[in-house]
This record gives C-alpha cells, structure tokens and sequence, in this order.
C-alpha cells in the first residue's frame, strides 16, 4: 500500500507540466477543469491500484465522463458523453489519473494533427514542425514530459507515427486486444485504442491494464489481460526479419542509417537477422485509403444534428439539417474523406475499389502470415519514411500526407501488434524503429522492446 | 479517373453533405488525386474467390438478451439537442418525405 497522498502530489505536478506545454495546443481541457478534476480523481484513486497516482492523458476520441468528447471537430463542440470507455474505466480502477484530453485530427484522420478544429498541435522540440498524427497531442504532451503515459488510437498507423516523430513509445495492440467501447468509431474493421509512453515500460504496463476481455464489445476477443514480460538479457532465440519492401530506395538517408544501426544492434543482442519480402507492400497504403474512408462514409452518418453536438440552425427540413449541419461541421479532410468513401462505396464503382481493395487486405494479411510461418517471430522495420516535416508542408496534397502512414497501415490491414520506439535523431529530430508481432504475441514485441531500449542510443545522431 | 464538378456534387448529395460551390473544383481535383492513386490495386491479381479478410474473433459473441438498466453520468434529456416532456425534437419528418419528391 502507497501513501495516499502520493496520487495528489502527482496529479498537482502533472497538472503543472500540462498547463506549462499549454504552448503546444496539445490539451484540449481547460487548465482550471483539469486541475479540478484530478484533484478529485486523485482523492478517489485507491493505493492498491498497479498505476495509482501516474497520470495518463486520453485522445479526445476516447469517451470520458469527466470532459468533453470532441473528436477535434466542430460537430462535437461541447459534447460530453454519457458513459465512458472500457479502458478509461480500466484506467480509473487502476488508480491512474486521467488527465485531460488530448488534441487530435479531427475523426482520427490525419497524419499531422494538422486537421484539427481546435488548431494544429505543434512539435515538441521544434514549433515549425507537426508531431505526427492523429494522435499528435498525445505524443506531444508524452514527448514534452507533461505525462508520462497517455491514450491514443490507431486506424492507419496515429499512434505509431506520432510516437516516431515525438521520439516516445507507441504501441498499437492487436485488433480484438482492447476493448472499443467508448471509442468514436472510423474504420471499424481497423480501429484499435494504443498507448504512447515515454519509455516501453510505462507504455507496455498502460496496455497491460486496459487490455482484456469486455462483454460490451462484440470485436475484443475472450482474452485475460496482458501479461508483461521480464526484462530479457539478450535477444537469444528471436528470429527478426527485416521485409526488404520497407527500404526503398527513397527512404530517407538518416532513417536508413538509424535502422542500420538498429539491425546491427539486434544481432549484437543475439538474435537471428534475416531478410524477408511482404510482396503486397506497395498497395497497402492505396487499399487503407479505400477501406477506412468507405467505413468512414458509414460510421459518420450519425453526425446529422439531430442527435449530437450544435445542430445547423437555419433547417426548413430535415434533409436542410442534415446537410447543413455536417458541411459545417466537418472540416475540409472529413468531408474528403466521406466524399471518397461514399464514391468508392457507390453503385458502379464498388467491385473496382471497395470489392478490389478487400482482396487487397487478404493479400497483404497473407503475406504476414507467410512471413510468420517460416519461424520469424518479429519484424523490424522503419516507422516513418521521414522525420518530422514542416506544418503545413504536406497539406495541399492529401496523397502526399496519406505517404506518412505507408509502414504502418499494413499491421492495421492486418490486425496485427505493433510498437514504434525511438532509434536515433537526426538534426535533433527523432527517428522511430518499428517491431511488428504475430497477433495476440504482443509480450515477445514487447520483450525485444525493452531489450532494444535498454543498449541503445536512441538520442544518438544517425 | 477524373471526377467532375456535378460528380462531386451528386456524391455529396448521397453523403448528406453541403459543399460549397467555390470548393466544388479543388474538392474534384482533389478527389481525381485520391482516386487515381488508390485505383493502381486494380491492376494486381487477386483471386476472386480470395476470402477477404476480417480481423477479430471469427464469430461474434452475443451478451445474453437481458435489459439491464446501465448508470449513465446524466439523463436522456442532455443526450441530444433539443429535448421536451420526455421527447427528442427533430424536425418534422413529413418534410423529409416532401423535400425528397422534388428531387
């Protein structure tokens, strides 16, 4: 048993340090609520809990009774939803402290939390920069040292990603590991709820809560939590493989260098390296951006002002409603993306896309499962093909910015496990390393994680 | 593949969506770009009768068929944007059904 003083000592300096990263316009609850509310939180966390007193920030797409739920839309302006999610619940009995809302691309879409209604989050070592996306404040407050855990979620990769550019740990469990309950649904064959933290122990012990069995969610598998590994002394006995198609020949010189370096490291902590092919790659990124916009196109439909957030006030009907409402109140790659997703759905165009891309996924999920059957445990790869870029830099070209997710979309594709964590920097920006796992198998990811972790000079120039 | 303006227009219409008119031609190119890049699938072999894939348990599970009452942080009143006597106000769907014949 803790001192129960020690959770109101830490909710007060968490507090501190999230109004002190205000500039980064990564938290969306007001300074005055949040203070207020972990107070209260931390007078109720009890000291048994296996995370009392550590503060975690939540997406804003993850549903809290505490806060307001806004997506990072306009169309949820205010809403505050009835009921929480699973793992928020998950959470609380643990005794963490949840910490606010964190600043996200609106829906979830996005790769640079450039396309939230609430302005873009800014990186934490350099303002000109993005932090990734969608989950962009929560790998910039975790990044920042605000807090030393916090919620994301991933469709595409907007955990991973941020986590790379911010240089903290991200970790995407696999479909079915955590419960959905509570999250705003994109693409629901995709959507998993992640954690970013700031070392792998600390994301991993997060993941290790929230996870598990959840009668709520029909999609989350009969499943005891997870279990957390010990700290190995070396990587004996793991077979790593490095899929050749993840360094083309355009990847960026210093992400190449710092996985280079990674790979050397590996086989120094005595696993086996050997080289693999996931022939299907290339069309991962294309087959995502069918499937989730066509899902997106669907679960969005029930923003039509009658039922959530500001309703468009010059209605005569209700079509007028529901038009005015959503082309309102969804911003410009919302409504790209529900454009896209309705086309590819509609008649005449859904065996070439929808149908088509389907067969896509089956391919690129049998490539990972081919891959698996011939003894390699884990996959190593890069997470992003590039640092952090400039704001604003990839937004004229919404394929350009699509690019940022093409090595992580293909674990969503396939339900697999993930976790990115930092590898080296290059200018000072951070480099991520990606681990892919076989489903269900997220202790080995997370196993060579700590290992990795533990030698290697993630701050070290590439 | 290019997508027109009155495309644009027609799927925004079946996404229940207002588009502005000066953003009808970005959103045409734009939507061009996008459809263009993910139509290169259509030229890998697939086997039609290919499975697709989906992610998850294999069969859902079902909770048993009880009504339990569920704790909600606040009542039904807050849940929406306008709420009276105990009922949701919306509009009047008899002007959906009129709006939807003139077109």
């Amino acid at each position: 048993m803790r001192d129960p003083g020690e959770a109101l000592a830490s909710a007060k300096a968490a507090a501190d340090r999230i109004v002190k990263a205000k500039r980064l316009n990564a938290m969306l609850t007001p300074a005055k609520e949040l203070r207020k509310s972990l107070d209260q939180q931390a007078k109720a966390a009890h000291p048994s809990g296996v995370l009392y007193g550590m503060p975690v920030a939540v997406k804003d797409n993850i549903c809290t009774v505490e806060f307001t739920t806004t997506c990072g839309s306009k169309i949820l302006e205010g809403y505050r939803s009835p009921y929480e999610a699973t793992a928020v619940t998950k959470l609380k009995a643990a005794g963490a402290l949840v910490s606010g809302k964190t600043n996200c691309d609106e829906f979830a879409m996005g790769s640079s939390t450039e396309h939230s209604a609430y302005g873009r989050v800014l990186h934490p070592l350099d303002k000109h920069r993005v932090p990734g996306g969608s989950s962009g404040g929560s790998a910039a407050l975790v990044g920042a040292g605000a807090v030393p855990a916090a919620l994301g979620s991933e469709t595409g990769g907007s955990v991973r990603q941020p986590a790379s550019l911010c240089g903290v740990v991200g970790i995407k469990p696999t479909y079915g590991r955590v419960s959905r309950y509570g999250l705003v649904a994109f693409g629901s064959s995709l959507d998993q709820i992640g954690v970013l933290g700031r070392s792998v122990h600390d994301a991993a012990r997060v993941l290790s809560v929230i996870s598990g069995r959840d009668a709520r969610d029909a999609t989350c598998e009969d499943r005891d939590p997870l279990r957390l590994p010990t700290v190995p002394e070396s990587l004996q006995g793991f077979v790593i493989g490095i899929p050749k198609e993840y360094f083309p020949s355009d990847l960026d010189p210093a992400v190449r260098r710092a996985c280079e370096r990674a790979i050397r490291l590996l086989r120094e902590l005595g696993a086996a390296v050997r080289e693999v092919s996931l022939p299907h790659t290339s069309y991962a990124v294309p087959t995502y951006y069918i499937i989730a916009p066509a899902e997106a196109s669907s679960n969005l439909a029930r923003y039509d002002g009658a039922r959530y957030g500001p309703r468009f006030d010059g209605q005569v009907d209700v079509r007028t409603l529901y038009r005015g409402t959503r082309g309102a109140g969804f911003g410009p790659e919302v409504r790209r993306r529900i454009l896209v997703g309705t086309y590819v759905l509609s008649s005449g165009y859904y065996d070439a896309y929808y149908r088509k891309a389907q067969q896509m996924r089956a391919l690129i999920a049998q490539d990972f499962r081919n891959v698996f059957d011939r003894g390699v445990d884990l996959l190593f790869t890069p997470t992003t093909p590039t640092p952090a870029f400039k704001a604003g830099e990839r937004l004229a070209d919404p394929v350009a910015m699509y690019l940022s997710d093409i090595f992580t979309v293909t674990a969503n594709l396939a339900g697999l496990p993930a976790l990115s964590l930092p590898i080296g920097r290059i200018k000072g920006l951070p480099i991520g390393g990606q681990l892919i796992g076989q489903a269900f198998l997220e202790d080995e990811m997370i196993e060579a994680a700590y290992a990795i972790e533990r030698v290697f000079p993630a701050v070290e120039e590439a | 593949m290019s997508v027109t303006r009155d495309e644009v227009l027609k799927i925004a219409q079946l996404a229940e969506l207002d588009v502005d008119e000066e953003t009808l031609p970005l959103l045409a190119e734009q939507m061009s770009r996008i459809l263009d890049y993910v139509a290169q699938i259509g030229g890998v072999a697939a086997s039609e009768s290919a499975r697709p894939f989906v992610p998850g348990p294999d069969a859902a599970r079902f909770r048993p068929d009880e009504v339990k009452p569920w704790p909600l942080a606040f009542g039904p009143p807050k849940l929406a944007p306008a709420f009276k006597d105990g009922f949701f106000l919306v509009p009047k769907l008899g002007q959906f059904e009129e709006a939807g014949e003139g077109e």
